[in-house]
């Protein structure tokens, strides 16, 4: 019965694995100096982005590829990857009349029309999407509406020429390039993203989206987010990301920085649901991203939530530096594997400042052969009085052949912090599947359920829009799962 | 970088060699051992499980010289100092048996490492501390030339003292390699305590303890060698079906403590138990390793861990728990509970699950904190005064680990030492 159960849920299909025809525009299979010059040319970058860029790529030539995570996977083979691919433009969009048609499919086939988005306009509910794929931004919607409110929200590459004083600021603010061997690589080659900034005092009307998709084959993904929040400001930020299937490793490796000035408060939210491979765990998209927030000054706020569903390989701890008083800094986690998928994720909260809280909730789902780890580190520095920090990770094991692990550091160098952390490790209680089925409810959807039950502390900390998306996801990954 | 790493430790195997005695390994575990050491270098930094406590620069710097000289220490003298009333008292100085006859019970026997039976040897040792996967274990399978063969095979009730006592004059490095053999259905209790010393040495010790089927062991290690003193004290345990073993580990003074405690629980229906209280100060650094492997079902371990940080020390807590497949049903609990008493103090705790095996039910927690301010004002409403106040909630956090000692007289000398500890 549970075998039937199983083949029938591995059988399911990734909805998001078609691949679009259209014409891309390629760099040469490879990395060196020049391959950076070409993007660097492409994108129509001033001297000093070329420089960042030479300067990122010399020092990642000097580092090896960290081994310390609890994930097995074959090393990407740097010089075999396409590091450019653009959706073949012949001149700036202005209008959705002028998107290729083709990529208007793409985006209703995932779920997000760009028309339909336009056409809602005059309603409340709406979401403002940057769409990046192969690390390209082809559109960016409601840029006119949040222009007037002094919002900026565009692609990076177009920040970089309207808004360089900003770029120079703040990029590698967080995550330096010389922060890891995949942020080098990233702040080397990387070849579009987003960029949002919010003024002093506004709140941003409407959530921001950027949707992430990788289609050409044989490439990798390197995007940058970077968000600025002034004082008095708030931002709720979502991502979305996808991938068709193929039997390849394709290797995605971004870099999303937050800066929130004072009281600023920003809330990055992310769906993550890249190709994770066949079941037999062919194929995937390795994700090896750094995320960091800086709560820079007092009494702002910086809170992450993420529902990592997909990717072959996941490796990301979405941080937060609490550098002002009073900062709080927020973590919530669902991560689910399935099959032979790999997950390696948690957070970091450095407390500097006085009175800065931070708060953990992870909630990791293992079934099949899959590995699912918790790392984290919480780290109280002196002279951080009052700090304070919660943290709970729970682990749900389905089948007997994956693997549910907790790895937390937490240093603590100040005598008034009080850091407070706690796991479990268990399956589903036999006792709660009972008094469900009792109830007249199906195995499956007792499951489901009962995990939705388990996650509901994350999952209530989503956006209403992302929510129900998680939500259908989790039941679509697990359905099976258990026996 | 690598290259002088390698350096460093091959200067110190070169020391080493120069000063080492008569070796009771075989040829081949020393062998083995030697080329991990030279792979792997001695353990820095850059080590996961050494991250917070540098073993390679501690030598570099406090021992570039290790040509010590080991004091000769007379009996009566120790007689008379180091006495736990009603309980066997076993003396080892410097890591060597000390040769007098001792009035053992009947089914316990103890001779120096270098005499114990080939059988014993041959079927225990380096079997439950291979040396891939630690470099300091295999220094110890390289160099250890002293330590005792303890062998149970019939219950007792009053506990085994081992007192080690050291004394050298310059820098002193040894290593020190045990073995505890409980047989079948025997029941033991034994202490190890490291008694205060003046003199600057380092050893490193290992302990290698089987315990066969439904044989219970309490085992009680005391640290208080003094504040110049630097030791590892590795202890390794393989349990067998039914078996129950009981882990309490207290230090109370030591420039550098590392114990690394590690269970093999390989049969069913076995228990383990570990606690471990440590009080640090000045600039002391110590470090609690603890690592259970459930390899097989119905298994159970509970872990607790306190620890009261003052002055500039560090102290480090490690907890893994591993659930292999086959381990059903297992239970295991593990938590580690901190009190930090002055601001230059730092507590790095790194709780771990590795779980392969669905039907469990494990956890653990962790929480790190100053004195329950509720409780302190609470007792201070009471006409208690804060320094009192504040001492008695400190006694409370501790005895918790302090009071499930089996023996009374033990338990008695471990409240002494940790009042001691308190006043400092």
């Amino acid at each position: 019965m549970a075998n039937e159960v199983l083949q029938e849920h591995i059988s399911n299909d990734y909805k998001y694995g078609f691949v679009t025809d259209i014409e891309s525009d390629s760099a040469p299979v490879g990395l060196n100096e020049d391959i950076i010059r070409f993007i660097s040319h492409k994108k129509n970058e001033p001297e000093w982005m070329l420089e960042f860029r030479l300067k990122a790529y010399r020092y990642w030539l000097t580092l090896e590829e960290p081994k310390w995570a609890h994930i097995k996977y074959e090393k990407p083979d740097f010089n075999n990857i396409i590091y450019y691919s653009a959706p073949k433009q012949k001149k700036t969009l202005n209008s959705l009349d002028e998107v290729d048609p083709e990529l208007l499919k793409t985006f209703e086939k995932l779920g997000i029309s760009l028309e339909e988005q336009k056409r809602l306009s005059g309603v409340e509910s709406r979401i403002a999407v940057d769409a990046v794929i192969d690390s390209v931004s082809v559109k960016t919607t409601f840029k006119e509406t949040l222009a007037e409110k002094g919002i900026i929200f565009c692609s990076f590459n177009e920040a970089v020429q309207e808004h360089p004083d900003l770029i120079k600021k703040y990029m590698g603010m967080v995550v330096p390039y010389t922060d890891n061997f995949y942020g080098a690589l990233n702040s080397a080659v990387f070849t579009d993203g987003s960029f949002c900034y919010i003024p002093k005092g506004v709140r941003c009307p409407m959530e921001l989206s950027t949707y992430f998709r990788i289609n050409a084959s044989g490439t990798g993904q390197f995007e940058r987010t970077l968000i600025v929040a002034e004082e008095d400001s708030y931002v709720s930020y979502l991502e979305g990301c996808t991938a068709p299937q193929r039997d390849e490793n394709q290797l995605h490796a971004a870099i999303v920085e937050i800066i929130a000035h004072k009281n600023a408060e920003v809330k990055y939210s992310t769906v993550q649901n890249w190709y994770p491979g066949d079941k037999n765990g062919l194929g995937g998209i390795f994700n090896f991203v750094t995320k960091r927030g800086i709560c820079l000054e007092d009494n702002s706020k910086i809170s992450w939530t993420q529902v990592e569903t997909g990717s072959a390989v996941t490796w990301k701890y979405p941080s937060v530096i609490l550098k002002g008083n009073n900062s709080v800094g927020e973590f919530y986690s669902v991560a689910l594997t399935n099959n032979y998928q790999q997950a390696d994720t948690g957070t970091k909260m450095i407390h500097i400042g006085k009175n800065t809280k931070s708060t953990i909730i992870s909630k990791g789902i293992s079934a099949g052969f899959s590995n699912n780890s918790y790392r984290g580190l919480v780290r109280i520095q002196k002279g951080a009085t009052g700090a304070r920090n919660f943290s709970q990770c729970d682990s749900l094991l389905m089948g007997d052949k994956c693997g549910a692990h907790t790895f937390p550091y937490i240093e603590i160098k100040d005598k008034t912090a009080v850091v407070e952390h706690e796991a479990t490790t268990s399956k589903i209680g036999e006792d709660q599947l009972f008094y469900c089925k009792q109830r007249g409810i199906e195995t499956e959807k007792a499951i489901g359920l009962i995990v939705n039950g388990y996650c509901k502390d994350v999952l209530n900390k989503l956006p209403m829009e992302f929510a129900v998306e998680a939500q259908k996801l989790l039941a679509v990954s697990l359905e099976g799962s258990v026996g | 970088m690598v290259t002088d790493k390698l350096t460093a430790t091959h200067q110190f195997i070169e020391e080493l060699t120069k000063h080492s005695g008569k070796a009771f390994m075989s040829a081949t575990d020393i062998g083995q051992a030697l080329r991990y050491l030279e792979e792997n270098g001695i353990p820095n930094n850059k080590h996961e499980d050494y991250k917070y406590c540098n073993i390679e620069a501690i030598l570099r710097k406090e021992f570039k010289t290790i040509t010590g000289k080991e004091n000769d220490l007379s009996i009566p003298d120790l007689k008379q100092n180091y006495v736990i009333i009603s309980a066997y008292n076993i003396y080892v100085f410097n890591g060597k048996l000390h040769s007098d006859p001792f009035d053992f019970p009947e089914g316990v026997s103890i001779s120096p490492i270098n005499n114990a039976s080939t059988e014993y040897l041959h079927n225990h040792l380096t079997k439950y501390a291979p040396s891939n996967g630690d470099a300091l274990i295999a220094l110890n399978t390289a160099y250890a030339d002293r330590g005792m063969f303890l062998h149970v095979t019939k219950s007792f009730n009053k506990p085994i003292v081992i007192h080690h006592i050291n004394s050298s004059e310059g820098n002193l490095f040894f290593n020190v390699r045990n073995l505890f053999v409980i047989e079948k259905n025997a029941e033991a209790q034994l202490v190890e305590f490291h008694h205060a010393s003046n003199n600057k040495y380092f050893t490193n010790n290992l302990t290698e303890i089987s315990v066969a089927e439904n044989a219970h062991v309490n085992h009680t290690i005391i640290q208080d060698a003094g504040a110049v003193s630097y030791s590892i004290n590795t202890t390794k345990v393989h349990q067998q079906k039914q078996s129950n073993y009981t882990n309490s580990c207290f230090t109370f003074s030591g420039a550098l403590v590392r114990n690394n405690l590690s269970i093999a629980v390989d049969a069913e229906f076995a228990e383990a138990h570990l606690f471990g209280l440590f009080i640090t100060k000045s600039n002391q650094l110590v470090d609690n390793h603890t690592l259970v492997d459930h390899l097989k079902p119905n298994c159970q371990s509970n872990e607790l861990y306190k620890g009261i940080v003052g002055g500039k020390s560090t102290a480090v807590f490690n907890g893994q728990i591993f659930v292999e497949k086959d381990a059903q049903k297992t239970n295991a609990y593990q938590s580690s509970k901190n009190i930090l008493l002055s601001d230059d103090a730092t507590v790095n705790a790194k709780p771990e699950l590795e779980i392969y095996a669905n039907d469990v039910k494990c956890s653990h927690g962790t929480s790190t904190g100053k004195v329950d301010e509720n409780a302190l004002f609470y007792l201070k409403a009471r006409g208690i005064g804060e320094e009192s106040a504040h001492k008695l909630l400190l006694q409370a956090f501790a005895h918790e680990v302090i009071d499930q000692l089996k023996s009374d007289t033990i338990k008695e000398k471990v409240s002494e030492l940790f009042e001691q500890s308190l006043q400092d």
